[in-house]
């Protein structure tokens, strides 16, 4: 073909290029087996999104940390308002009632969830934090010195250290301040995170990423060489490698966009009714791209290696499925131990890293956050004063499952861009490998 | 298997040049083998211009001399040429080869439009320029009426004539038929037929395979007839017919009164034998098939025989390749 007049670079890629995905688009929209994974991995998505939403619509159960709603004398008086006043907890003719004036008793509600995190977490250099806020510091009858019992020279707060050995926060607190944290409050924001963190690497980087090019990209060249229409393909004027290249960006103009409504519609919804006084969250947005960008690359990159093994061998979903063994054990790995070597040999490891750093900027505060889950109001400290309420805070242990540190030594930043890299690197080698065994391959 | 790294792949046309002294079909001692299988063994074979047609039983190799042609098997040994270029490790020629596979799975979910102009832009030409190319292939093979239904509802005739218009886009110099009369109704086989009678006329090489030696006798001459692998006979129908008269024929003729015929024909000198299967039923045999069948019919009008019937049950593909092998039967 010669050049011709009004020939653009438009024109000049929509040739086999284009043929050749658009052919692959209209044949996986012919195949009701495209709508039937594409529609089982919608459905499962949203049965962890109802869920979701069941927990953001239903109260945490408040629970009294420091004990102090309990009547122990039983003289009508809570704990927490004898401490307030001074009278003896043990003694039921010592009570505020007696005092002059006499008190009234107060109901036992109004010493549950009485102390809550006063916490700044957008701060993550801010170490001296905590107030307390129903005053049982500084109105107890604990001497001057006890109730500086972090020895920061200020009664009443609470001291923040970064633990650079482990990671993470290690809390020194003053007695009695924010001793009884609201459970609601903190559980909502914490599943809400769990659950975007969840969602993210389990759901589209692990179930999509992977069940969705198994069913659809293992037979992207082999259903062909099988039922012989690849005779019509290989037949004209093309090299099998750009073949192999064409049909996969077929597969993604099916599989990218169906990633991208499944994931914008996370989401939104999750921008709605996710706990916080604002609109919509916006801050999420940012680990909501990481996720899609994640997604977008492992589904390229499984795309890319289990078309390769359909290629190899006429049953390569057997060869794919060990594969998808070794990626699920991986992608717990990685969210236990971020920094494991054997997450190098994976590519759900990579696209993970990238969902870490996603949720690190877009939460800056979250090693803090999740030390005061733990901390849970000084419940899980054995301090001497507790002897009531859980251990960690509702929705700690789902945030602390789901979330990890960045495992590659790196900041964030450094993270995406080698963990993309490694992943377009990844898809191209499997893309040269595949048809470079697609040209030996004789086609009967 | 193991990956061949020499394979070129890349398809620009502008970079690839056919040897201009090169014929465009050549096959150079090339054997396929299977496992322990052969499919062919040292056929050697140089094709350009005219309609050929490789006849041969099934399992001859036919498809196999197809498939390695179009790179579509890499030869066990020896070397085959398209346009000079060797095919397995270079697509480029296809450029100038148009194929029709003997595989009757087609895309079924298109239109013989869409089939026809997607697999031209392979070619390398734009949207627009694949779709007048399809409107005009097909027209061509017949189906400009039905071409903007499924392939899927068409019948077997229809769907060959899909294949052989998606084979003719580029206007290719080579064309490839890999049994494309099987299973077709007569109607089909003559539109089909005339189709290739028309690319021959055109001044294209055409290849197509067949076990049918009566449809092959309708459409060419030029003939090359496989069997069990290797090439027997190459060249002009008539020519081979020639090499086999000097052995046995028989031709049955089916008459008024096969008694009288019977003295009649018996005065041939080439008649050598003569049965009497039923009293209109005349079975001669002959070792001189050619100068019998000239002779015959002065011999009919002269006596005013009532002929109904004359058949040549030995002049199929398998009689012939009996006679070719060795054996009679």
């Amino acid at each position: 073909m010669g050049k011709k007049r009004g020939e653009t670079i438009w024109t000049s890629l929509d040739r086999k290029a284009t043929a050749i995905a658009e052919f692959t688009i209209r044949q996986y929209r012919t195949r009701i087996s495209t709508w039937v994974v594409l529609g089982v991995g919608f459905l499962a998505i949203s049965v962890v999104l109802l869920f979701y939403i069941d927990a953001m619509n239903t109260d945490i159960e408040a629970i009294d940390n420091d004990g102090d709603s309990y009547d122990w004398d039983g003289d009508g008086y809570v704990n927490g308002q004898e401490i307030k006043y001074g009278t003896d907890l043990n003694d039921a003719f010592s009570h505020p009632g007696l005092l002059n004036p006499p008190i009234e008793p107060e109901p036992a509600s109004m010493y549950i969830n009485e102390d809550d995190y006063d916490w700044d977490y957008s701060d993550a250099s801010s170490i001296t934090t905590g107030y307390d806020n129903d005053g049982d510091c500084a109105n107890s009858s604990l001497l001057l010195s006890q109730q500086d019992g972090n020895g920061d020279g200020t009664p009443c707060n609470i001291i923040l250290r970064y633990d650079s050995l482990n990671g993470g926060y290690i809390v020194f607190a003053d007695p009695y301040v924010d001793e009884d944290p609201d459970e609601d409050r903190y559980g909502k924001e914490a599943q809400h995170r769990a659950f975007i963190l969840g969602i993210g690497k389990l759901g589209f980087v692990f179930l999509l990423s992977i069940f969705i090019p198994l069913f659809l990209a293992t037979g992207l060249i082999r259903d062909e060489m099988t039922s012989g229409t690849m005779q019509y393909m290989t037949a004209k004027p093309i090299a099998r490698g750009e073949i192999f290249l064409y049909r996969m960006l077929g597969y993604l103009a099916i599989v990218w966009p169906y990633l991208i409504v499944v994931c914008s519609l996370l989401a939104l919804v999750s921008g709605f009714m996710g706990p916080g006084d604002q609109f919509f969250r916006f801050g999420d947005l940012g680990v909501w791209f990481s996720i899609l960008i994640a997604a977008l690359l492992a589904t390229l990159v499984y795309g890319m290696l289990f078309a390769f093994l359909g290629v190899l061998w006429k049953y390569g979903i057997i060869l794919a499925l060990p594969i998808a063994a070794w990626e699920l054990g991986m992608a717990l790995l990685s969210m236990s131990v971020p920094e494991s070597s054997f997450l190098r040999m994976s590519i759900v490891g990579w696209s993970m890293s990238i969902i870490d750093s996603g949720a690190y900027l877009a939460w800056p505060d979250m090693a803090m956050f999740t030390q005061a889950g733990e901390w849970a109001g000084g419940s899980n400290q054995g301090d001497t004063f507790l002897m009531f309420g859980g251990n960690e805070l509702p929705g700690y242990g789902a945030l602390e499952w789901a979330q990890s540190d960045l495992g590659l030594g790196l900041g964030p930043y450094a993270t995406t861009v080698v963990s993309v890299i490694v992943l377009l690197f990844q898809a191209t080698f499997f893309w040269f490998i595949g048809q470079l065994i697609f040209k030996s391959k004789e086609i009967v | 298997m193991i990956p061949d790294i020499a394979q070129e792949g890349s398809a620009q046309e502008e970079q690839w040049v056919p040897e201009p002294k090169a014929p465009v079909v050549m096959f150079n001692n090339v054997g396929k083998t299977y496992g322990r299988y052969q499919a062919i063994g040292g056929v050697s074979l140089a094709l350009s211009g005219g309609v050929t047609g490789i006849l041969g039983l099934n399992g001859a190799g036919k498809s196999t001399l197809f498939k390695l042609l179009m790179g579509k098997l890499q030869p066990t040994q020896g070397e085959v040429r398209l346009f000079g270029t060797n095919p397995w490790k270079n697509p480029a020629p296809y450029a100038r080869v148009g194929y029709v596979p003997e595989n009757e799975n087609m895309h079924d979910w298109m239109t013989a439009h869409e089939f026809v102009s997607t697999f031209a832009r392979l070619h390398g030409l734009t949207r627009d320029e694949a779709k007048q190319e399809a409107e005009r292939v097909l027209e061509f093979v017949g189906l400009a009426d039905v071409m903007h239904k499924k392939i899927g509802r068409y019948s077997k005739g229809m769907r060959q004539r899909a294949k052989i218009a998606h084979a003719l886009v580029n206007d290719p110099d080579l064309i490839i038929l890999d049994e494309p009369l099987q299973g077709c109704d007569p109607l089909a086989r003559t539109t089909i037929m005339n189709v290739i009678r028309e690319l021959g006329r055109m001044g294209r090489t055409v290849l197509l395979s067949s076990h049918i030696l009566s449809e092959i006798e309708r459409i060419t001459e030029q003939i090359v007839i496989l069997h069990q692998g290797r090439l027997l006979a190459i060249g002009n129908l008539h020519a081979i017919r020639e090499q086999l008269d000097n052995i046995p024929h028989t031709i049955e003729i089916e008459c008024g009164d096969a008694k009288a015929l019977a003295q009649d024909v018996l005065s041939l000198e080439v008649v050598h034998g003569l049965q009497f299967p039923s009293p209109t039923k005349l079975k001669i045999f002959t070792h001189h098939l050619g100068e019998f069948h000239q002779r015959l019919p002065k011999i009919i009008v002269d006596n005013n025989h009532d002929v109904m019937v004359i058949n040549n049950p030995d002049d199929d593909l398998q009689s012939i390749l009996g006679y070719l092998t060795g054996g009679y039967n």
